[in-house]
């Protein structure tokens, strides 16, 4: 264990734990747009930014990236941490001015979108969840492509990808809701890709796509429930044997 | 020989193993001058990788280009001793001479205008290059003179 | 020859070094200066001459001349002697004559039969001499007069102006291998480490880290695979001095890689180079080839057990590159982003092993220190930062080109002693180090000393080594555009600091540049520069604040005339300034008139020359010829203007 000061509060914290879930634990909020618990990190939006002292020096760090290996001091809301932040938020705004999310922490931060600097509306941020969360699947169908100013998450070719399962995870986690798809009664479009939804035969909900069965190994012949009937109907089953053995 | 038979070669050239998928990509630029869809998706299974990530790598790289390139490519340095000697204004009577912007290739496809940021050869700025080529000292009259003479030939 | 033992590869050394060299030795520089100026029809015009007098001649000169030329492609039937950069690129096509180390410049294949003839007679050849201390044409053509070269201490640098960078036997004659063989034969792995860290090294790709204590950490850090890198990317516009030792001395690069890897325990090396650079990654395959032919790299080097694999990766056009975990993630063959660096790459580096990855330069150093000792090599240089560091000296200087300088001598040593001073005697203004990501300094600050330490002080940094003279003539707004431009079009768009912030100030430059500022410009950049520096994720993103807070800096009054009255002093920003003659300084020569192309300037009633405001399209031509700098920039022009 390791005695670091977060705020000024000494507290423990197990040797290799990011600052970001240290501060969580003991009850710190830092706000983070690129993080997701369950997929890799990456430290790309520096939203987490908070000031670490050692030895007398301080800088800023990236709070989801950084291990705790030694003890140090951290402030993670003092006027130089609030003003990385809102360098940040200053430059996501000019951007992306119509995501709650970013709306939601720039008013909370005090920062205003600045017309000279207002840039095409786009509201991705570029912070890669929907690519960590289609790798995390080992689908890989979508990248960030390009580079600078010009990257932007994309399948290959700018087109319909074979990869593309349409299982919906990269829209799930996106935190600004840049990632958007056609669902209509067993249809649905994403990623220039149309997919056949299947129909639960017994509660009638459209649970997955085909190719998602595929992508999981489903047999053919084993696709006719959605997963919560298929438990359903094996614990019914289970239990009608379980009576019949007594 | 074909472009297929052509980046099945190169592929075949390098081991099966993801860390040679830029070197396998200069490879196919160099070769076919761009980089095709159908080269990309060899790359791909050839390597073991996503489609994903080929494409990523082929739009990350600026020597790569997914685009076709002229058969010859003129770059103009736009270093920093370049830039103060007025490599912008040498540029500027290329595209004029040439036809085209800087990123395009001339429509018989015989050239295309780049810039780089240093070639490293500072004393002789601004320069021009053209293959294994340099030319020195440049300014807006010699770079025309480059081209009515024939020089990138 | 293959080299089976240490023993062979001594008594193949000291042979070498009882042989005395016969003959004489003409070299031809082959940096990319001078074959752009034509010097290998220079070496060809040499080869072709001593091939047709040596047969045809029957004095004992021509038969013991060693003809030391040999062609790129060709087999060693004859060599032309091209060697690496020589250094002095303005002045080229360069020929340098052993033993007696003269230098002439600007040679012409019209020259070499004078050349050779003055050799024979032993005469220098005084047509194409260097310039001396006074600026003119030395009598003497030794290096010692020609302040270009007297004023460099060439180490890392010292064999490549009379050797041939594709044969093995010229890089041992010069003492090549010694190094390694004194390392295998004599030290242990942590006995070169420590004669590494001793000798206080550091990194000299611009960090300035100290590379023994980069070495120590990686061999600590458990593992049964290592890698030693060579970062050949060197993308900073205006920099050269990678290019100069991987394709004219890459046996040193590689000897000093074989080292490390010796002395960290790596079996795998790799050498990282811009694909810009063809020529340096042909020189470098052909010195490996050559290398695992002899037995110096390979399975069981020299019978020691210790095996050692050199491949080359190239870069494919990416500046971001060159930071350290962006190299790694392209070797991986993905998109070369990069990582956050708070697990050091000598604990987690190329696929997650200890990795120790060094400049081109630095690894060049580390024969040097094996052979002198640690202490020896600590003799040159300022205290915390020993050794040489080579820069490219370009831009506005008289004498561009590659210098070699211990570290701690100062700015004003390397421009006014080295360099000669500002091409054309205008006012000094800037010199910028470090490349994008380094700074400009003024004038009154040329007195600083040349170290990591120093320009970190200064607000610029050592960077790899490129050095950019700046005059009156250049506008420091422009030129923190151009360098923001630069870092733009190269940001790799990971973090949002960089992709968006650059952006940013790219808008506020171009703004400022295109005379469309707003009060309080200078401020807002200066504010977003620091909020960029304290949270990019790289270290290039945090650099990427460099050019223009150091220009701001020390150039404050220069934005401030952009942003406020939309005027530029230097005469660079479009449409933001007029030029007007100084009739008072105006001695009538009519060089302004006779080079105005549109013929604007006319003589004016008061006898003097006058530019008629309407037809000027400010092109600058007349400022730049005026002898007497009579011809400056005005915010504004009156009506009788």
């Amino acid at each position: 264990m390791i005695e670091i000061t977060i705020n000024g509060t000494p507290i423990e914290v197990e040797k290799g734990t990011v600052l970001l879930h240290a501060a969580k634990e003991n009850g710190v909020e830092i706000p983070t747009l690129c993080n997701h618990e369950g997929l890799n990190r990456e430290g790309n939006c520096r939203l987490c930014s908070v000031e670490i002292t050692e030895n007398g020096r301080s800088k800023i760090v990236a709070s989801c990236m950084f291990p705790v290996t030694r003890s140090i001091s951290v402030e993670t809301d003092n006027e130089r941490v609030k003003r990385a932040r809102r360098t940040v938020l200053q430059l996501l705004i000019n951007r992306n001015p119509k995501s709650p999310v970013i709306q939601q922490l720039c008013s909370e931060y005090g920062v205003k979108r600045e017309e000279r600097f207002a840039l095409e509306p786009d509201l991705c941020i570029r912070c890669g969840r929907c690519v960590r969360a289609c790798e995390t699947n080992g689908t890989k169908a979508i990248e960030l492509v390009g580079r600078g100013f010009d990257r932007h998450v994309a399948t290959p070719y700018e087109t319909e990808s074979d990869a593309c399962i349409g299982c919906l995870s990269c829209a799930t986690v996106c935190p600004t809701g840049k990632i958007t798809y056609d669902e209509s009664p067993g249809k649905r479009k994403i990623w220039h890709k149309e997919f056949d939804v299947l129909k639960c035969a017994r509660c009638g909900i459209y649970f997955a796509t085909k190719e998602m069965l595929d992508w999981a190994g489903r047999p053919e012949n084993d696709r006719a429930y959605c997963d919560h009937c298929q438990k359903y109907i094996e614990s019914v089953k289970f239990l009608t044997e379980h009576e019949q053995n007594k | 020989m074909g472009e297929i038979d052509r980046i099945a070669e190169i592929m075949h050239s390098y081991k099966q193993d993801p860390r040679y998928l830029l070197a396998l990509l200069l490879d196919i630029q160099e070769s076919e001058n761009h980089i095709s869809t159908e080269a990309m998706r060899a790359v791909a299974r050839y390597l073991g990788v996503s489609e994903s990530r080929v494409y990523a790598v082929a739009t990350f790289y600026r020597t790569l280009s997914l685009k076709k390139k002229g058969r010859k490519i003129i770059r103009v340095c736009m270093g920093t001793a370049c830039h103060l000697r007025g490599s912008a204004a040498v540029l500027h009577e290329l595209e004029k001479g040439l036809g085209i912007k800087v990123g395009e290739a001339t429509e018989d496809g015989k050239y295309t205008l780049e810039t780089v940021n240093c070639v490293g050869a500072c004393a002789l700025a601004p320069v021009v290059t053209c293959g294994d080529d340099s030319f020195g000292r440049m300014d807006p009259a010699k770079a025309a003179e480059l081209i009515t003479r024939g020089a990138f030939e | 020859m293959k080299f089976e033992t240490l023993s062979e590869l001594r008594s193949h050394i000291e042979q070498l070094s009882e042989k005395k060299k016969p003959g004489k030795e003409i070299w031809v520089c082959g940096g990319p200066g001078c074959v752009a100026s034509g010097s290998v029809a220079v070496a060809e015009e040499f080869r072709k001459l001593i091939e047709k007098r040596a047969s045809g001649s029957s004095g004992s000169f021509w038969k013991d001349l060693t003809v030391l030329i040999r062609h790129e492609d060709g087999h060693p039937k004859i060599r032309t002697g091209l060697t690496g950069c020589m250094g002095p690129c303005e002045n080229g096509p360069i020929v340098h004559v052993e033993p007696e180390g003269w230098y002439y410049r600007k040679v012409t294949p019209e020259d070499t039969a004078g050349i050779l003839d003055s050799l024979l007679e032993g005469r220098p050849y005084k047509a194409k001499s260097m310039y001396g201390s006074d600026g003119k044409p030395s009598e003497d053509p030794r290096a010692e007069s020609i302040p270009f070269l007297s004023g460099q201490k060439k180490m890392v640098l010292g064999n490549m102006s009379s050797m041939s960078p594709l044969d093995l036997g010229d890089y041992l004659e010069h003492g090549g291998y010694s190094a390694l063989l004194k390392a295998l034969e004599t030290m242990t792995p942590e006995e070169v480490c420590a004669e590494i860290r001793e000798s206080g090294l550091r990194g000299r790709g611009g960090g300035g880290f100290p590379t023994g204590v980069k070495w120590e950490s990686c061999r600590k850090s458990p593992s049964d695979k290592r890698y030693v890198l060579v970062n050949g990317d060197e993308g900073d516009p205006g920099a050269f001095m990678d290019r100069a030792l991987m394709e004219g001395d890459p046996f040193s690069v590689l000897e000093g890689l074989t080292i490390g890897a010796y002395a960290i325990g790596a079996s795998e090396g790799i050498i990282y180079v811009r694909h810009e650079y063809p020529l340096a990654v042909r020189r470098l395959s052909n010195a490996i080839a050559i290398l695992v032919e002899s037995g110096l790299l390979g399975e069981n080097i020299l019978g020691t057990g210790f095996s050692f694999h050199v491949e080359i990766c190239k870069g494919g056009g990416a500046f971001v590159c060159g930071e350290s975990t962006a190299l790694m993630t392209s070797i991986e063959g993905k998109p070369g982003v990069p990582r956050v660096k708070y697990i050091r790459s000598t604990e987690k580096g190329l696929w997650e092993s200890p990795t120790v990855l060094n400049n081109v330069e630095t690894w060049a150093n580390v024969p040097l220190i094996i052979n002198m000792g640690a202490s020896a090599f600590k003799e040159t240089g300022s205290p915390n930062n020993s050794g040489t560091k080579v820069f490219a000296l370009v831009g506005k200087v008289k004498n561009t080109g590659l210098v070699e300088v211990p570290m701690g001598t100062t700015l004003r040593e390397i421009i006014y002693g080295i360099g000669g001073g500002v091409a054309k005697d205008r006012p000094f203004k800037a010199v910028q180090t470090g490349g994008p990501s380094g700074g400009c300094l003024p004038g009154f600050m040329l007195d600083t000393p040349v170290d990591f330490d120093s320009l970190d002080k200064a607000g610029s940094m050592m960077g790899s080594g490129g050095m950019i003279v700046m005059d009156d003539r250049t506008c420091m707004v422009d030129i923190a555009r151009y360098f923001i431009d630069f870092l733009m079009e190269e940001s790799c768009g990971k973090c949002v600091p960089c992709r968006e912030g650059l952006k940013k100030m790219q808008m506020l430059l171009h703004d400022l540049t295109g005379g469309r500022g707003q009060e309080g410009d200078t401020e807002r950049l200066k504010e977003l520069a620091e909020g960029i520096a304290d949270t990019a994720l790289c270290a290039l993103g945090q650099s990427s604040a460099n050019p223009v807070l150091s220009t701001i800096r020390y150039f404050y009054e220069e934005y401030i005339e952009h942003e406020r009255d939309h005027f530029c002093r230097a005469g660079v920003c479009k449409g933001m300034f007029h030029v007007k003659i100084n009739e008072e300084k105006c001695r009538v020569c009519g060089q302004c008139a006779k080079n105005c192309p549109t013929r604007t300037i006319k003589l004016a009633e008061s006898g003097k020359y006058r530019i008629e405001q309407a037809g000027c399209i400010k092109c600058g031509a007349c400022i730049d010829i005026c002898p007497f700098s009579s011809v400056g920039t005005v915010n504004e022009v009156s009506e009788d203007d």
